[in-house]
């Protein structure tokens, strides 16, 4: 990946750093929240078993890719952290804007795949939660 | 197959051979890895540790009863030969301590040619390793080839060996340790990364509901393999993960390195 610097003192460029941790927080946010689905959600009694028999071919290919890629989001997010703050180009607020609509993202999935109103809910109110500070942001970013 | 024996069958001469095989191969990695640090070269002492872990745990599952019902006990050893072992091997770099060792000659330039043949470069092409891999997991298992292979023991090595081998070119081809023609993208890698662990995840669901044609066992023994298979590719799937992206991490700081000294010079320039 090109770093993007300005010659001389080697600060990131503005805007690397909220575009290298939004991505970030996307990232391990929705691999979090896939963890969190399947190590403790599965658990519970009646929601959603290993296999309910009935499932179609689309659905289980669509969950096992899901599946794959929240492990692997997981990763790549935590390691991006590393990676901006080793860029000294790590935006705390735009990192927990993208945890929220990774999360948000994910449960949405989840409300597809298992229809179900709670969660539907669940996503859009991470979803907003994410907005939030992207939007005051871009507020704060205009006025400067 | 499968109406609850507790007792395995004993292992096969040709286990017992493929086995001892292993363990060579280890005794020989880990004399070459003393001969480098005899000459005073750096060879982190993980890797020795790496290789003799994978290698005897290959060893051992080809060997040794294994705990649960035979479907289980299956799983597990397939686990282990073709993706835990795998991975703990080619962690250790084997070509290129092989290559370091080797004195200049036939023999390391034989291995060379091999490295560096078109042949090979296709073999290791991500999605190309992940095809042979995953691929062929489903020929076994979603074809009656497993049936026929039961109680004949020269088939059912011949398989266990396509899966070990089938594993170490899949490791090999996603981790990129080793010398190779091609260098990759992260993207590339981490896409066949998820591709091949959905295909996996996904054979691993429908032997929950069905075992392989031919075939039958009990149901708690074909639900808990299953779920070994699945939960287990997980795990290895996570590992490969930590050594792609650790990867990336180690090569983009290197290009940072760079671009900061270059700008700095620059600037003391100016």
């Amino acid at each position: 990946m090109s770093s993007v610097t300005r010659a001389g003192n080697a600060r990131p460029l503005r805007g690397e750093g909220s575009r290298r941790s939004l991505w970030a927080g996307f990232l391990f946010g929705l691999g979090a929240v896939a963890f969190i689905d399947e190590a403790v959600l599965h658990r519970l009694p009646h929601r959603r078993p290993f296999h309910d028999g009935s499932a179609s071919g689309i659905g289980l290919v669509s969950d096992g890719l899901f599946h794959a890629f929240g492990w692997f989001a997981a990763v790549l997010g935590l390691v991006m952290v590393a990676d901006a703050a080793r860029r000294r180009c790590l935006d705390k607020r735009f990192l927990g804007a993208g945890a929220l609509l990774g999360a948000g993202g994910f449960q949405y999935y989840n409300g597809i795949a298992s229809p179900d109103r709670p969660w539907y809910a669940i996503a859009v109110l991470l979803l907003a939660a994410g907005c939030w500070p992207l939007l005051s942001a871009r507020r704060r970013g205009g006025a400067e | 197959m499968g109406d609850g024996h507790r007792l395995p069958p004993p292992a096969s001469p040709l286990q017992w051979a493929a086995a001892l095989a292993m363990v060579a191969v280890v005794v020989v990695y880990l004399a070459a890895a003393n001969r480098l640090r005899r000459r005073r070269d750096a060879w982190p002492w993980p890797r020795d540790l790496s290789f003799a872990a994978g290698g005897v745990a290959v060893a051992a599952v080809t060997v040794a009863p294994l705990p649960g019902g035979e479907f289980t006990a299956h799983m597990l050893q397939h686990l282990v030969i073709g993706m835990a072992g795998p991975l703990l091997l080619i962690l250790a770099r084997p070509v290129t301590l092989l290559l370091r060792t080797l004195p200049p000659g036939r023999t390391r330039r034989v291995l060379l040619a091999v490295v560096q043949s078109r042949i090979a470069a296709v073999l290791v092409f991500p999605p190309v390793a992940a095809l042979i891999g995953v691929g062929g997991l489903w020929l076994m298992y979603r074809t009656p080839l497993l049936a026929f292979a039961h109680g004949r023991p020269l088939l059912e090595a011949l398989l266990h060996l396509r899966v070990f081998a089938a594993g170490m070119l899949f490791t090999t081809a996603l981790c990129r340790l080793d010398p190779m023609r091609h260098r990759y993208s992260l993207a590339l890698r981490a896409g066949t990364l998820v591709v091949a662990s959905a295909a996996h995840s996904v054979l691993a669901k429908s032997l929950w509901a069905a075992p392989p044609p031919g075939l039958a066992f009990t149901a708690a023994d074909l639900q808990a393999g299953a779920r070994l298979m699945y939960y287990g590719g997980d795990l290895v799937e996570v590992g490969l993960a930590l050594v792609i992206v650790l990867g990336w991490y180690a090569e983009s700081g290197r290009a940072l390195q760079r671009e900061r000294r270059r700008s700095d010079a620059v600037a003391g320039g100016v």
